[in-house]
């Protein structure tokens, strides 16, 4: 099979579109986060609908999104949030549908209706530059670390196709995330918490502030708290630190290894990836498992 | 020491020690995680450090009592199986000045001068315990007591690469760009990360690290080596 490659070209940037895949977790020791896709359900799902391999690299937006001209034929497939899509003049482009791309088309991501991060999977993933194992964007550790206008990125465009043409569409469904429910596993820190403050903090329904990124998420209600700050300690992705002017703090997929607030909560995996799709305003809820 | 053991789910588990900056915990941990990488090495997805605790990821879940029986191998443990191949860095560092902005301020904190400052700074036998915050940025152990500063309490934009800098009782260099809320002292001219390398930093936990006053010509002049290849961490 020839494969040719070729490039994606952007036109308009968006806000924060970067390269993901599931991450790098080798160099944590070194103080590198894992980094890797916010929402891995969905890298998940593109890869599979393309049969690309598990963890092959996807392009992740938010919104705003991008605009962007391919150079060569290719197969692409949106999966996580629901974002106005635009193909040329065309619309009504569903997640989970494969889009055949042919020369010069022009896709123009639009307005999120619903959702946070939007990925876009390309057949045979994104050939961009691998370090330590990982093709995820991060500062200083790859040449890039998010897209700005006029940039490129390479993918492979296969000449010869020797699948059947698409015409059909795979189930993908964003209600997955609609849920406000986050289960989480007490944290190292979760015990010396008053019994009062577990229960608030069991009870109440939080709200996303504006502070949502790839590093945390900050949420708006307060937990006055008299908790000490400890020596630092290590924390993950998923992790809930409580700070001592009563913030919480939900480190997401870019966290930094260590930390020195109290961990009070480590989010499970499944509920990391919904409560990476939840917006600014949104609610949530913690229970414990 | 008395170990405690708090297991997040039967795949993530942390080891703790008592809650200090000691030597002895660096090297009780360095020995624990080689023991377990040496005994359990294919079940262990990763091994992170803070000062006190040692956090395991597990390829397979285990039981409470299973962290028990780990608690009661990491006690039989002989301290004298460390290998002890530990080196001491120079790093140098320009002071005050441009190079570190808050000498100044940090010196009317503590009610010293500036020179006072620096001195006691490059007095230190500093242990660097893991890595942490930014990609190459080592946390230290050892820094002078009377130096100890509460951070800032609104944190500065940005600290510029190389920065070294002292923060609540720690002391410590910013590999890159970051905001950061510590009082910046002075300046070490040589990349201290780069992810082209293998492993990225040359400076392992457990090393020592000592820092080196250099004028400006000087700090020019690694600079200028450095960024041709030509310059070399020195250490014993």
């Amino acid at each position: 099979m020839i494969k040719i490659p070729s490039y994606i070209h952007f036109i308009k940037p968006g806000l924060m579109t970067s390269i993901q895949d599931l991450g790098r977790f080798d160099l944590a020791q070194y103080g590198v986060p894992y980094s890797g896709a916010m929402d891995r359900y969905s890298l998940a799902q593109v890869n599979f609908i393309l049969s690309n391999p598990k963890g092959a690299a996807v392009l992740e937006m938010s919104n705003l999104g991008p605009e962007m001209v391919f150079e060569r034929q290719t197969r692409i497939v949106f999966a996580g949030a629901e974002a106005d899509l635009v193909l040329n003049d065309k619309k009504n482009i569903k997640n989970g549908q494969v889009i055949d791309i042919q020369e010069e088309d022009r896709l123009k991501v639009g307005k999120f209706r619903k959702g946070q991060w939007l990925y876009m999977g390309i057949q045979g993933g994104f050939e961009t530059e691998e370090v330590a194992g990982s093709k995820s964007w991060y500062p200083e550790i790859t040449p890039r670390n998010r897209i700005h206008k006029n940039d490129s990125i390479c993918y492979l465009s296969e000449e010869e196709r020797f699948y059947p043409p698409v015409d059909s569409q795979a189930k993908v469904r964003s209600d997955w995330y609609r849920t406000s429910q986050i289960a989480a596993y007490p944290g190292p820190e979760w015990s010396i918490l008053p019994k009062l403050l577990q229960n608030r903090i069991l009870k109440k329904a939080f709200t996303l502030s504006d502070l949502v990124n790839r590093m945390a998420y900050q949420l708006n209600e307060e937990i006055a708290n008299e908790l000490p700050s400890i020596l630092t300690a290590p924390v993950y992705p998923g992790t809930v630190q409580l700070t001592p002017s009563g913030k919480l703090l939900l480190l997401m997929r870019d966290a930094q290894v260590t930390g020195g607030y109290p961990r009070i909560l480590q989010i499970d995996n499944v509920s990391l990836n919904v409560l990476s799709q939840k917006r600014p305003g949104e609610k949530i809820k913690f229970s414990i498992l | 020491m008395e170990i405690q053991c708090f297991r997040i789910h039967d795949k993530l588990v942390e080891f703790s020690w008592p809650p200090l900056i000691s030597e002895e915990i660096l090297h009780e941990l360095d020995l624990v995680s080689q023991y377990l990488l040496k005994t359990y090495g294919e079940g262990i997805k990763e091994i992170r450090k803070g000062y006190h605790s040692l956090s395991l990821r597990l390829h397979i879940g285990i039981s409470e009592e299973d962290c028990r029986d780990l608690i009661k191998e990491f006690k039989t443990l002989q301290k004298s199986s460390i290998a002890l191949s530990k080196k001491t860095w120079q790093l140098p560092v320009a002071y005050g000045g441009d190079f570190g902005r808050d000498l100044a301020q940090l010196a009317k904190i503590h009610k010293m001068s500036q020179e006072e400052i620096v001195e006691r700074h490059v007095s230190g036998h500093y242990i660097v315990h893991f890595y942490g915050f930014l990609p190459g940025f080592m946390y230290l152990g050892g820094l002078d007591p009377s130096l100890f500063t509460p951070r800032k309490s609104k944190p500065d934009r940005l600290m510029s690469k190389g920065s070294v800098a002292i923060g609540g009782h720690q002391t410590g260099i910013y590999p890159m760009e970051s905001p950061g809320g510590w009082y910046a002292i002075g300046k070490c001219p040589i990349p201290l990360f780069d992810i082209t390398s293998d492993p990225p930093v040359q400076i392992q936990v457990g090393d020592c690290v000592r820092f080196v006053s250099i004028d400006v010509d000087s700090f020019k002049a690694i600079q200028e080596l450095s960024e041709l290849g030509n310059y070399h961490l020195q250490h014993d």
